[in-house]
């Protein structure tokens, strides 16, 4: 038999504080912003006439991702505007998410719900805002609550769902979706990695070989984690895209 | 190592459930449910300063973002961006520039080659006309040498025949007076020598 101890929750997720009213959540959000406004800063330094390489290069790159890849997808060329805060929300969240398999860190920032939280209700203050200075506050609401083209007799079905969808649902399904796949993977990882750690230091000789299984597990899943990583801050940045556009051109 | 709460009120159980097995099990008063220390707040909850610190970095990228690098980074890309597409259009108007003087070049070819070949043919036919004036002038130098020299083989022949004639008719005319004892009269014999001398000659 293995002497397998899993941690309390609450061990792995909260963090102590390192000062008052300051964490390892803390350092991994403010490291978020200082390495955005790092990479820009050095990207702006350099020469933009020449081709562009190293710092500037990436930060071209997730420009023109943000868009051509969420923009122009999702709100076209009038859209153009917001790339500035889709993709500060793309960078805070991908950097909130990366550090979860960094050594040291080995905690996804995302993966405690204040910051998917705040991100959330900031997107549906920014789309219902963006809804009602485009059409007017009984405008918007009027387009959200009674779509166009549905026969009158369903907006009692219609009206409800779309309110608890559009109104109620929508910043909670953002909030939920980050944080609950971030959690869930960290959360993997460490079951792994205890996991191999136990058999690997099991008294009965016979489980040592058997905890590369884990192991190789651990492996695959830090890897997977690095394109969880990214998929997560994508998802989240083209669906705020997503909700801003219709808010801001229901007739799309 | 997981450890079993079991809550019970009445003789009852009401609840069971897993806590770490650091945590102490404090019992419960009036045999209500159990206090466990040490499970602390809800893991799923937001903290206070994780909100703030997260909110505050947030909005700090946002705003710097926004007014300052963002701009002045796509500034930057628009500026490039129309340098290559107007180094664009410039290579497309000197490319038409060069196709536009390589078919004035073609163009001005063909006309120097029409030009050239109606030179040639000039020359040649001038050419033709001289060499045929020289071998005209040529030939008809040789014929009147060959005249020349025709004549003057004839009237070489007509003197030396004459100078034959005349010594023939002498030694005729001796020989007949040997003969005869009497001389001829010369001119006779003269003349009928010529006569033998030219029956002979046809």
């Amino acid at each position: 038999m293995i002497a397998l101890e899993f941690p309390p929750i609450n061990e792995i997720l909260r963090w102590k504080d390192l000062v008052p009213g300051f964490n390892k959540i803390s350092i991994i959000a403010i490291l978020a912003a200082v390495i955005a406004i790092g990479l820009f800063l050095a990207a702006t330094r350099q020469d933009h006439n020449s081709a562009p390489k190293g710092s500037r290069n990436l930060a071209e790159a997730i420009v023109e991702f943000i868009e051509n890849g969420v923009v122009m997808q999702t709100m076209g060329r009038d859209g153009l505007g917001w790339t500035p805060f889709l993709l500060s929300l793309f960078l805070f969240i991908y950097l909130c998410n990366v550090p979860g398999i960094i050594p040291f860190f080995q905690m996804p920032a995302t993966a405690r719900m204040a910051i998917p939280m705040f991100l959330a209700l900031l997107v549906w203050v920014v789309y219902n805002g963006t809804g009602i200075k485009h059409q007017g506050f009984f405008g918007y609401f009027k387009s959200t609550l009674f779509p166009p083209g549905v026969p009158k007799a369903l907006y009692i079905l219609v009206t409800p769902i779309e309110f608890i969808s559009a109104i109620i649902v929508r910043p909670f399904s953002l909030a939920v979706r980050l944080f609950a796949n971030m959690l869930a993977g960290h959360i993997l990882l460490v079951t792994f990695a205890l996991l191999s750690e136990a058999l690997f230091q099991a008294k009965d000789k016979v489980l040592i070989p058997v905890g590369i299984l884990p192991f190789f597990m651990l492996i695959f899943l830090t890897s997977f984690e690095v394109l969880v990583a990214f998929l997560q801050a994508y998802i989240f940045t083209i669906l705020t895209a997503v909700y801003i556009g219709g808010a801001a051109h229901p007739e799309h | 190592m997981l450890r079993a709460v079991v809550t019970q009120s009445g003789g009852h159980v009401t609840g069971v459930r897993l806590v770490s097995a650091d945590v102490s099990v404090v019992p419960a008063a009036e045999g209500e449910a159990t206090e466990v220390e040490g499970t602390g707040p809800n893991p799923i909850a937001p903290e206070t300063k994780e909100l703030a610190w997260g909110a505050g970095s947030f909005l700090v990228l946002l705003i710097v973002m926004r007014v300052f690098l963002f701009p002045r980074l796509k500034k930057g890309m628009d500026q490039r961006y129309a340098n290559i597409r107007a180094d664009i259009e410039g290579a497309d108007a000197v490319k038409a520039a060069a196709r536009n003087d390589v078919a004035e070049y073609e163009k001005a070819l063909a006309a120097v080659r029409v030009e050239a070949a109606a030179k040639i043919d000039a020359a040649r036919a001038k050419l033709d006309a001289e060499r045929a004036e020289k071998l005209r002038e040529v030939n008809a130098r040789i014929a009147a040498r060959r005249n020349d020299a025709e004549a003057e083989a004839q009237a070489a022949r007509a003197a030396a025949r004459s100078q034959i004639s005349a010594a023939v008719g002498t030694v005729a005319t001796k020989a007949t007076s040997i003969a005869v004892g009497k001389s001829p009269d010369a001119s006779v014999v003269q003349r009928a020598v010529d006569a033998v001398m030219e029956g002979a000659s046809r």
